[in-house]
Parts: structure tokens; C-alpha cells; sequence
């Protein structure tokens, strides 16, 4: 390929005017530069312990943006993801064997997503206030469960993110396994491409595309990859952990909003979920190198949101 | 003729609720014809075509297929049968391509379960080249003109082999250019021996085209006869029930009052020639001539929404030099007595999602402060509802649930509730079936006999004809002739436009 083809065709990545793949490009090129920037000013920060642990970090946000991203396409929202992640963690360090609990924690996210998907397309409630509402209803179980950290994970569990298979560190394959489903699920299927119909337009149903029941499984897939970032963490930290879903919401938002995907529903990309993905968790490790308190880190992020969804072009489909 | 027909309905019936939508309607198609199927909104036509088309079940009757008796259940089914739609509203999906908007629903697959790209785009190059047009099939369709739109959503429907296709109203978004083009794909299908079913309220287009026309009448085919056989007038006779000179009121008795509204001096760009026009009062004025030849930009230059180089308005004796704030023009002109009835009703003009008194109240309403209580206006309303004979249930029942019509009578009826005394209106009867078109011409010439003054501008000129006592001819953003209506012909306006 000719160095001017390429020059054209990159060009036309930036300005994503043939593509509904939104605006990926620029976050990559913004973590591009803050990775260097970090690897300057953070002597830590490019050490392979470090870049092992920035995966470790990543790969529950990736997981629960990957499943954000499907509800977001056709013009949803979830809040529910970290009680979801919470619960899970919860209900695996119950003491009883792992071939109850592991399958209960799935149940439990089928459950949450069809409550969800059934109250947003059946009831027509707000995706907001359905899984607002949801949220307080896993929470408030949760809390019964376990009402402060504690309590044992199956050891199956704690095996599977923690140390090495084949020679590879464990939480990275799980990165590849969330990218290869996400991909799959979102570009290699006519699932996903009817989640961009449906968030395109109100005329999927004309086509012949069952939108309802679609939504309602994005939103079964968005739980359910919550449930699977839920045991991640829960083998990580070996324990059962009410809070630890708390800010996962707002941040799997965030990563996918940061990738170009439009909360407009119908624009998006996977490889821009996890461009936005790894720029937030790069962002959080980065901080946590140059010693920045956690509270001031909750803030800028909050921060960045905004920003990001404010320059957010809405409804430009094809620009 | 002994050709099977592709389609033939017999006896077709079918109720909504209490009403017969269709009463024992036969209609069959021919291949290798255009046929034109006419009639008021309401007529039965979008029934008739949305059970062909599977989306309607009717109570009784027969559809036979090439003389095969068939059932159609779902807009699958007749897209199998070989029976596509194009819809009025343009259904396709702005962020998809070209080819999955073609093969959306059905798309062929890769043996190993993805979406296979490859092929949609070799057949959604192969259809659109039947169609003349040389569109990448990867492009998304956001991207594309509304004429482009439009040819991708008929190339939809021949993808399925189709060899009848219903076109409703193609042209209600296309510039004349386009209908040209479209023209010809149609008549390209026609030679393939496909049956095209074609529904329209332009005239001129059914004679240019069309071999056959059907003709409903509350429900009931009232005639299938050769387009060649009946004119225009006979056709509207048909449809109505009455004489196209009976759809417009008389005009006034022509003595002239004094001027409500003119405009002096307007130069609309910095190179076109200064405007001068008056309009009196009992009188009802046209800008009429060719298309967007700046008869838009003239009306819309009085209340701001176009921002001309130069030139004074004068409302009632008041002088207002132009250009006007685009944010304030049209609370202005409407504190001055000005109504503006714009083209676009759904955009521009009604709030959809609100009542009927709500819309109209609004008028009323905006002369008060923001802060003040808004008020119902409930005898007002009642009896703007009354005296226009608005058709509602009531007058809670959202005006976006009205007709065409009766939106249209709506909008006007805000103005006219406000007590404005000089209308501008744009297309008074776009999208308006034949019946409340000459109701809404009955409205506008009662508003003049009560003293008040109206500018129009229409893209029907035997509407501006009928209906306008005076015309100014519009060419090239400036005005070319003026004439009295009544004597005035289509022929001797295009004539003035283009003679200088």
C-alpha cells in the first residue's frame, strides 16, 4: 500500500465520515501521547510489573464496558453493573461448593439483565430508573449476604485470574477472551449489527428485526458480563466485597463514551471501548504512580465524563 | 389484452372499528404497466396497498398471484410473493451502508456464522447498477442525498425479484431533476413486464407516466380507466365527486382598499434587482413562477427567517427596515398583526406532541408574559374548532393524531385566533387531500372578505391561479411581472417568467 493510500485512508479514520464507528481514532491518539508522557514522568510506569498490573486493572472495566457498550447502542444505559459485580462477589464467598455458587452468580445475572431488559421494553421505563432501580434491589441483597468484605472464594476461581497459564499471565488472557467476544458479539454477528439498527432508527421493527427482544438480550449480555468482571475481582482479591462494584458504572460509562461510542445509540466500535477502556484504567494507574489521592481520582474522572460527552457530537450519524 | 394479471384483488372489504375502510374494492395489475392509483386522503388507497403489501389482513375478499390464490400475513411473506413497498416515510437506517440497509433482516452469512460482507456488496452493486446509479455500497446511508435515500429504498425492494413493486408518493421529496431520474427507473421496470403501483397527488406526473389509473372514492373504486382516456379535470371530478371549479371560492369584488403590507426595495442578494410588491387588504396575492426562484426567501425576509441585503417592509402604515433579527422577527410581526404559516407544519409549525387548543392557544398565550398564567382560552378554541370545522374528538386529543387536513386548519387556526389581520402562508395545502384543500381555500378567502390580506406562494400554480386574486411572477429572486388572476394561465405565467 502506497504511503498516500494509507495517508487517505487514515484520514478517513479521523474524520469517521464512512463509518459508524464513531470517534476512536482521537482516544487512541490521546493515550498514545499520555502513555509516553507517563513513561517520562513516571519512572515505574513502563516496567513490565507495572504494565501486567495496568491489564490486572483493565480487564474488569473491559469486561463491564464491553457489555455497557451493547445496552448503549440501542440508546440505553445500565447502572446495575456494579451491584451486579458486587453481588457476585458476595455469593461466590458464600460457604458452599463452587458448582453452587459459580452457577448462581449466572443465574443471578440472567435474572438482573431480564429484569432490566423486561422493564425497559415491555414497561417502557427509562433505562435510567429501571436499572437505578435494580441497583438498589442487588445492593440491598447483597448487603444480607455480606454485609462487610469477607468470607473465601472457590479456589477454582481464585486460580483462574491469578498466576500464569502456558506462560501467560492470567488476567491478560483474559483481556484476549473479552476482546475476542466482544468483537464477535458486536462486529461478527447480525446481533450486532442489528443493536446498531435498532439504535439508529425507529424502523429496525420494518425490517423484519425483533428490537425488543434484542434489547432485552443486550441487556442480559451487559449483566452477565458484569457477573464474569464480579468473579474476576473476586479472585483477585479472594474475597466476597459489598462496595466493590460501586464505581463501575460510572466508569464503564465513561470507557465507553471515551472510545466514541454515541449514548445516542446506533455509533460505536469495540476497539474504541477498549482504547477508552485502557486509557481511563491507564489514567487511574498513572495517578496512583504519581501518588494522587483516590478521591481526587474519582473526581477527575467524573470530570472527564462530562467532558467527554459534552463535546459528544449527538446525533451525527455519518459525520 | 389476455396477459395474466401479477395481481388481482377481488372484493376486497375491510372495517376499522365502525368505519369500512374498503367496501368491495377489485383491483388488478397488468404486467409491464404503471398504475396509478388516486383518491383523497382517506380514500381507502394506503389500505388497499398495506394489504397487498401484507401489512393489513382484510375481512373478505381474494388476492390471486398470477392466478394462484395466496395469503399474505406478514410483510415477509408478500416481499416472498414478490409484492415490495416503498413507503412513504423513509424507513432506512442512517448509520448502516448501502447494503446492509439492503439486506437488513436477511443477511447472508459466511459458513463460519459472520455477516458476509462480500456478497451483499456484489449484489448491492448489481441491483443498483439496474438502477443506473453508481453508489458505493459501503458508504453509509446517512451520507446520501434524500433523493439518494429514495432510489436505495426502491432498489430495496427489487433485491427481493420482486416484479410488483408499490411506490406511495415517491416524489413528495424529490426536486424535479430527481423525479426525472426516478421517471426513467420506472419506466425501465416497466419494459423488465413489472407492475408498478403508483400513488401520487401530482397530476401532471400520473399523465407523464402512468398507463392505467384507479380511482378510489370512500372505499370503493369508483373507475380503472386508461390514463389516456380522461383529463385531468375528469380525474379530479372523480375523486371528488365534483367540478375543479367548485373547489375554489369566488374571488373579491377586485375594489381596491387600503395596502396592508408591502415590501420596498428588498434586494435579496447583493447582486439581485430591488423588490417592490403591496397586498391589500381583502385580497389574497401570489408569488407565484418557477421553483425556488426566491418566492421562499421573499415571504420569509418579513419575518427574519431570511436575512435579505437591503429593502423596508411596511405593515399597516409602520415602516420596518430589513433585515430583521432571525430571533425576534416572528413575535414582531405577529405583535404587528402578521401570521406566518410555514411550509414545513410538522417542523416549523405545530408542536406535534401538544393538544389542538394547546396549539392554538400558544398564539394567544405568546402575548402575555412569560410568567403570567397561561390561560385556556376554552370558548376561543371552541370556537376556532367550530367556524373552521377542524375534525377532532376533542380538543385534549394531540394535533399530531389529526390529518393533514386538519393540522393544516389547525396552524391557521392560531393565527386566526390571535386575530391577525395579514397571513403569509407558504403552501397552503401541502400533503392536504382534494376535500380539505378546497376547504382550506374557502378559509383563506372568508379571512379576505373580512378585510384581511394574504401572501402566498405555492408550487401548484392553478392552486395560485384559483385561488389568488393577483400574482406576482417571481424569476431569478426578483419579480418579473405582475397580472390579475383571473385571466392568468400556467402558460402565461412560465411565459412571463422566462420572457426578458
Amino acid at each position: 500500500m502506497s504511503a498516500k493510500i494509507a495517508g487517505t485512508r487514515i484520514a478517513g479514520v479521523v474524520s469517521a465520515r464512512d463509518s459508524r464507528h464513531g470517534l476512536w481514532f482521537l482516544p487512541l491518539l490521546v493515550g498514545l501521547i499520555g502513555g509516553v508522557a507517563l513513561a517520562a514522568t513516571a519512572a515505574d510506569f513502563a516496567t513490565t510489573q507495572n504494565l501486567l498490573n495496568l491489564a490486572a486493572q483493565a480487564a474488569p472495566l473491559l469486561l463491564v464496558s464491553i457489555g455497557q457498550m451493547l445496552v448503549v447502542l440501542v440508546r440505553g444505559l445500565d447502572l446495575s453493573v456494579g451491584s451486579v459485580i458486587s453481588l457476585s462477589t458476595a455469593i461466590l464467598s458464600i460457604d458452599a461448593p463452587a458448582t453452587v455458587t459459580i452457577p448462581a452468580v449466572f443465574v443471578m445475572a440472567l435474572a438482573v439483565g431480564l429484569v432490566n431488559g423486561v422493564a425497559v421494553t415491555r414497561f417502557h421505563v427509562h433505562p435510567i430508573i429501571a436499572t437505578l432501580s435494580v441497583t438498589g434491589i442487588a445492593q440491598g441483597i447483597t448487603m444480607l449476604v455480606r454485609p462487610v468484605a469477607g468470607g473465601t472464594i472457590p479456589p477454582i476461581v481464585t486460580v483462574l485470574v491469578n498466576g500464569e497459564f502456558l506462560g501467560i499471565y492470567m488476567p491478560l488472557i483474559w483481556v484476549v477472551v473479552a476482546i475476542l467476544a466482544g468483537w464477535k458479539l458486536i462486529h461478527g454477528s447480525r446481533f450486532g449489527l442489528h443493536l446498531f439498527a435498532i439504535g439508529g432508527g425507529d424502523t429496525a421493527d420494518t425490517f423484519g428485526i425483533a428490537s425488543r427482544r434484542n434489547i432485552l438480550l443486550a441487556y442480559v449480555a451487559c449483566s452477565t458480563f458484569a457477573a464474569l468482571a464480579g468473579m474476576f475481582l473476586a479472585g483477585r482479591i479472594a474475597s466476597g466485597d459489598p462496595n466493590i462494584g460501586t464505581q463501575y458504572a460510572v466508569d464503564s460509562i465513561t470507557a465507553v463514551a471515551l472510545g466514541g461510542t454515541q449514548l445516542a445509540g446506533g455509533i460505536g466500535s469495540l476497539q474504541g471501548t477498549v482504547i477508552g477502556t485502557l486509557l481511563l484504567s491507564m489514567l487511574a494507574n498513572g495517578m496512583n504512580l504519581l501518588n494522587v489521592s483516590s478521591f481526587v481520582q474519582t473526581a477527575i474522572k467524573g470530570l472527564i465524563l462530562l467532558a467527554v460527552i459534552a463535546i459528544q457530537p449527538r446525533k451525527t450519524i455519518g459525520l | 389484452m389476455t396477459a395474466v394479471p401479477l395481481v388481482s384483488m377481488t372484493s376486497i372489504s375491510k372495517a376499522f372499528g365502525s368505519s369500512l375502510a374498503l367496501r368491495d374494492v377489485s383491483f388488478e395489475l397488468l404486467p409491464g404497466t404503471v398504475h396509478a392509483l388516486m383518491g383523497e386522503n382517506g380514500a381507502g388507497k394506503s389500505t388497499l396497498m398495506k394489504i397487498l403489501a401484507g401489512v393489513v389482513r382484510p375481512d373478505a375478499g381474494t388476492i390471486l398471484r398470477n392466478g394462484v390464490p395466496v395469503q399474505m400475513n406478514s410483510p415477509r411473506e408478500a416481499l416472498d410473493a414478490g409484492v415490495s413497498t416503498v413507503f412513504q416515510e423513509l424507513s432506512l437506517l442512517p448509520n448502516l451502508t448501502i447494503a446492509e440497509n439492503m439486506f437488513l433482516g436477511r443477511e447472508p452469512l459466511t459458513p463460519s456464522g459472520r455477516i458476509d460482507n462480500a456478497a451483499m456488496a456484489r449484489a448491492t452493486r448489481e441491483t443498483l447498477k439496474q438502477l443506473d446509479l453508481d453508489l458505493d455500497p459501503g458508504r453509509l446511508v446517512g451520507g446520501l442525498t434524500i433523493a439518494e435515500r429514495q432510489f436505495v429504498e426502491i432498489a430495496r425492494g427489487i433485491t427481493a425479484n420482486a416484479d410488483v413493486v408499490i411506490l406511495d408518493e415517491p416524489t413528495a421529496a424529490l426536486n424535479a431533476a430527481d423525479v426525472e431520474i426516478l421517471n426513467r427507473h420506472i419506466r425501465a421496470l416497466k419494459s423488465q413486464g413489472k407492475a408498478i403501483v403508483y400513488i401520487s397527488h401530482r397530476m401532471e406526473e400520473i399523465f407523464r407516466l402512468c398507463d392505467v389509473v384507479s380511482v378510489l372514492k370512500d372505499g370503493r373504486n369508483v373507475a380503472t380507466v386508461p390514463v389516456a382516456s380522461v383529463s385531468p379535470q375528469e380525474l379530479i371530478a372523480m375523486m371528488v365527486g365534483r367540478d375543479i371549479a367548485e373547489l375554489f371560492p369566488p374571488r373579491g369584488d377586485g375594489a381596491k382598499s387600503a395596502v396592508a403590507l408591502s415590501l420596498d426595495g428588498i434586494r435579496l442578494t447583493a447582486d439581485s434587482p430591488p423588490v417592490r410588491l403591496d397586498v391589500h387588504q381583502g385580497e389574497i396575492v401570489a408569488l407565484a413562477g418557477l421553483e425556488g426562484q426566491g418566492q421562499r426567501e421573499l415571504i420569509r425576509s418579513i419575518i427574519g427567517q431570511y436575512q435579505p441585503v437591503a429593502g423596508t417592509v411596511e405593515v399597516k402604515g409602520r415602516r420596518i427596515a430589513l433585515p430583521i433579527a432571525p430571533a425576534s422577527g416572528v413575535r414582531r410581526m405577529q405583535a404587528l398583526g402578521v401570521g406566518f404559516v410555514p411550509e414545513d407544519r410538522k417542523d416549523e409549525g405545530l408542536f406535534l406532541d401538544l393538544s389542538v387548543a394547546h396549539n392554538i392557544a400558544i398564539g394567544l398565550n405568546s402575548r402575555h408574559s412569560a410568567l403570567s398564567i397561561a390561560r385556556r382560552y376554552r370558548d376561543i378554541i371552541q370556537d376556532a374548532i367550530k367556524s373552521m370545522a377542524i375534525k377532532v374528538s376533542r380538543p385534549s386529543a394531540p394535533v399530531g393524531s389529526l390529518s393533514g387536513g386538519n393540522q393544516q386548519k389547525a396552524l391557521l387556526g392560531r393565527y386566526l385566533a390571535l386575530g391577525s389581520d395579514i397571513l403569509l402562508v407558504e403552501e397552503p395545502t401541502r400533503g392536504v387531500d382534494i376535500g380539505a384543500k378546497a376547504e382550506m381555500y374557502k378559509l383563506l378567502r372568508d379571512f379576505a372578505n373580512r378585510g384581511g390580506a394574504v401572501l402566498v406562494l405555492s408550487r401548484e400554480t392553478i392552486e395560485l391561479i384559483g385561488l389568488c386574486d393577483r400574482l406576482y411572477v417571481v424569476h431569478g429572486r426578483s419579480i418579473v411581472a405582475e397580472m390579475p388572476a383571473a385571466g392568468a394561465s400556467e402558460h402565461a405565467i412560465l411565459e412571463a417568467a422566462l420572457q426578458r
